[in-house]
């Protein structure tokens, strides 16, 4: 066991306190790094999705600047930034009082433990410290050979498509390769062979391959539009090796998505668990620790609060005599929701989440649309609320985009299908996205959609938009395919 | 963290529309609310979104689709009629204010304007001895010793003379291979300024034209501090007599009586003889009045000293007539006339507001 020297003796007892009371309530994790810093080096860091080292992005200095005047004014603060790594990395701030620091600690552990065991982190590569380093290396060479411009460029258009990715598939080959028996490589040996491919021949160019376009529609069709781009689309290898890391940067933090409410819920579960019957408080804590933790976990304005929602979800399966460390490890937020939420526990948590509309809400965590108006007036029964908040959260709160046909016609052009589930996509930013597919394809894109109930074809070419109302999108977007 | 300032110094200029023009459709302005006090504010929080496939409504329906689709454009209009009446309803939320950096501001200040980068004037005068160990010399300490330079001669010399063997590239440098950094001497412009805002304020001047004197001054104080690390402001008022002021007694003053601009003409060139002596400070001075004079006596006596005074002294003499009902502008006519071939006055007319800027340039956009 050891803990960076940055932290200060005070903190770095607490921190060995609070982990053995962790291990010994049963949390199991890697070790943990803390690591103090200033706030604006936390939003920094923050800005940079959790790690101190990413490619040059505009998109990062926007988010900081966001972090920095909001810490400026007062109107919001990181207490903790946790990254999914062995060792796992936790940064506290400075300023915290000592109180928020010991709170934050016991949280991190939770989050620790999370990563660790629940299955949906179980493909993520381990040692992405060194790989998100790895790639902003590399980018970061390509910047210095081809301009800043131009890989800018070329980068925006692939993180217009990071979205589109399969977040089943990373589980869906992790269970295959388990149960064919034997052939399980550890993560770190499976990260290597990761690392590997990346900087293997095959990146700098010199497979030329060109698969012929029927062969493709072998492995159609496919959500993982981003990962047929990389591997099929006609490339520079630089621009091949952009899109590579995107779409493994994408499927790393995709699980994050996945399980927002449970991983939430977790830690604030344990670090009011493990401050609250360890005797790890002082007695003069115990009020700053109730307004702290009721902060976190106020349900205050519209939409879901993940850290209110997932505390109640795993003290509601304790009560009903569960085994939380088992739901914990197999669950994702979907089918955690769906399996303990009955009525009364829906009735309580979800309903006022659900049917409590303001203007300004957290994307995704609430419903648009003037369908949900109209249910929340005509009262909506406790499994109308279950169902919304599923449908909200499935996908880890995307459009299901499907790539069914990469040669329609015989002229190479992409058709993609939107899996309608009542919400409509927002066509102005989706006909950007797709002249950016198209971009990248080279040839013109097809997406079939519904707007308020009526088929519609998209189809995009680089430069251009065209909308068409269509009658066989019905029965292609209509279809639920999960 | 330091490369997060790159990406942030990347993103505001894109904000600004330097760079990536491409980006600035999908810019919007978003703002957090803060507080300050008792007011809320706005923080400016402009915000660039990629384009993702994404959920979200659709308030005008396919402006692309073309046929028949005006019919449900008015059909989605009354979504946002609700969401505007709602927002009728909110009451007594005061938005005020916005912030902007001061740095932020004096550069846009000087893109927008094309304000030249001031020149350092006398450069002999205001030089301070400054010194970089950029020279090389063939004898001196060692510890200044150029290991890259002596290596170099040595190799060269080696060589040169034959001594040279790839297979046992050794080189040994005698004394005269040595080479030594040595000190030059540069000169390093002086950077502080100070700057006179001498203000008429005799009955005749009144509100909407103090108004225009306290943003001019503002945006000439901004541009200058930018320019100079160390600004200094005297605040000068006078109407039949001059006194040195705060700069809120500056901006809030009302005061009546006659006009007699020598006055403060003569107190400006006093607190340069004994405060602020030409050969350490840029000197600044701006005169704002409406042109009146007491006497055609007090203008020629005004004139003289500025032309033997005052000019020889400072960098730039700036003299802004604001337009109000009652001034002749006579003022302006007789400088212009006794002295428009003095380079460093610059004399401007401001008829209302909008001539600030114009004249904010035709102050500060010679460079000097």
């Amino acid at each position: 066991m050891k803990i960076k020297s940055s932290l200060p003796a005070a903190l770095k007892y607490q921190a060995l306190v609070i982990e053995s009371a962790a291990r010994d309530a049963g949390l199991d994790f890697f070790e943990v790094v803390f690591e103090l810093l200033d706030a604006s080096a936390v939003n920094g860091i923050a800005a940079y999705g959790g790690f101190p080292v990413r490619y040059p992005s505009w998109r990062f200095g926007m988010e900081f600047e966001r972090l920095e005047k909001g810490y400026s004014w007062g109107l919001s603060k990181i207490y903790e930034l946790v990254i999914n790594n062995d060792p796992t990395y936790a940064y506290l701030v400075r300023s915290n009082s000592l109180l928020e620091q010991k709170l934050v600690m016991a949280h991190v552990y939770g989050h620790a433990d999370f990563f660790k065991n629940n299955v949906w982190f179980a493909p993520t590569d381990r040692h992405m410290i060194d790989g998100i380093g790895n790639h902003a290396t590399r980018i970061r060479r390509y910047v210095d050979t081809l301009g800043q411009e131009q890989v800018e460029l070329f980068m925006d258009r692939a993180l217009s498509l990071e979205t589109l990715i399969d977040p089943y598939d990373p589980i869906r080959r992790l269970q295959q390769g388990v149960g064919r028996g034997g052939s399980y490589t550890p993560l770190s040996e499976r990260a290597r062979i990761a690392l590997d491919s990346l900087t293997s021949s095959s990146l700098r160019g010199e497979d030329a391959r060109e698969p012929a376009l029927a062969e493709l529609r072998g492995s159609l069709p496919t959500y993982d539009v981003l990962g047929f781009l990389a591997e099929n689309a006609p490339l520079q290898p630089w621009e091949r090796a952009i899109l590579r890391i995107v779409r493994r940067e994408a499927y790393y933090f995709s699980p994050q998505r996945m399980t927002k409410v449970m991983n939430e819920g977790w830690a604030s579960f344990w670090h009011s668990r493990l401050l609250t019957t360890g005797g790890l408080l002082e007695p003069s804590e115990i009020l700053d620790f109730a307004d702290t933790h009721s902060g976190a976990t106020a349900t205050s304005g519209p939409g879901i609060n993940p850290y209110k929602l997932g505390i109640e979800l795993f003290r509601h399966a304790e009560r009903h005599g569960e085994d939380i460390f088992r739901l914990r490890r197999v669950h994702n937020d979907v089918s955690l929701i769906d399996k303990l939420a009955d009525e009364e526990f829906t009735v309580e948590n979800l309903v006022p989440a659900m049917t409590v509309r303001a203007p300004a809400g957290p994307p995704g965590m609430q419903a648009p649309g003037s369908g949900a108006e109209a249910e929340a007036q005509a009262g909506p029964t406790w499994r109308d609320v279950k169902a919304r908040v599923l449908r909200d959260l499935a996908w880890g709160g995307l459009p299901q985009i499907e790539l069914v046909d990469a040669d329609v016609d015989g002229q190479g052009e992409l058709v993609l299908v939107h899996h309608h589930d009542g919400r409509d996509l927002q066509l102005s930013t989706t006909g950007e996205t797709l002249k950016n597919v198209a971009a990248l394809w080279g040839a013109p894109v097809h997406l079939y959609t519904l707007e308020e109930g009526q088929g519609r074809m998209l189809i995009a070419g680089a430069d251009e938009l065209t909308s068409v109302e269509t009658q066989d999108a019905e029965e292609r977007c209509r279809g639920d395919a999960a | 963290m330091y490369r997060i300032e790159a990406d942030r110094a990347r993103f505001r200029e894109i904000v600004r529309g330097r760079i990536r023009q491409d980006l600035r459709k999908f810019l919007s302005t978003g703002e957090l609310i803060g507080r300050c006090g008792e007011h809320a504010v706005s923080i400016p929080l402009p915000q660039i979104e990629l384009p993702h496939i994404r959920f979200g409504p659709n308030a005008k329906s396919g402006g692309e689709g073309g046929e028949g689709e005006s019919g449900d454009a008015k059909g989605g209009e009354p979504g946002e009629g609700q969401a505007a009446s709602g927002a009728g309803n909110q009451e007594g939320s005061h938005i005020l204010e916005v912030e902007v950096d001061i740095e932020d501001l004096a550069e846009m200040l000087g893109e927008e304007l094309e304000l030249p980068d001031i020149e350092p004037r006398g450069v002999k005068e205001l030089s301070t001895e400054g010194g970089r160990y950029n020279g090389l010399h063939n004898s001196g300490p060692d510890s200044l010793r150029h290991f890259r330079r002596s290596y170099k001669n040595a190799l060269r010399r080696t060589i040169a003379s034959g001594l040279w063997d790839p297979r046992r590239p050794k080189v040994v440098p005698i004394p005269e291979d040595f080479r030594y950094r040595v000190r030059n001497a540069c000169e390093q412009p002086e950077s502080s300024a100070v700057v006179f805002h001498m203000m008429d304020v005799s009955g005749s001047m009144g509100r909407e034209q103090k108004e225009i004197v306290r943003i001019k001054a503002f945006w000439i104080d901004t541009w200058l501090r930018s320019q100079y690390r160390n600004l200094e402001v005297v605040y000068i008022v006078h109407d039949a007599v001059a006194k040195v002021v705060d700069q809120h007694t500056f901006f809030h003053l009302r005061e009546s009586g006659g006009t007699k601009i020598s006055s403060a003409y003569e107190l400006c060139l006093k607190q340069i003889q004994d405060r602020y002596r030409p050969e350490d400070w840029n000197l600044y001075p701006f005169h704002y009045s409406d042109g009146d004079n007491w006497s055609a006596r007090d203008t020629e006596f005004c004139i003289t000293m500025l032309r033997d005074e005052i000019l020889p002294r400072v960098n730039q003499f700036c003299y802004g007539q604001v337009k109000s009902a009652h001034g002749s502008g006579q003022f302006k006519k007789d400088l212009d006339n006794a002295l428009g071939e003095e380079d460093r006055l610059v004399t401007t007319g401001i008829s209302d507001r909008g001539d600030i800027p114009v004249s904010i340039k035709s102050f500060l956009g010679r460079g000097r």
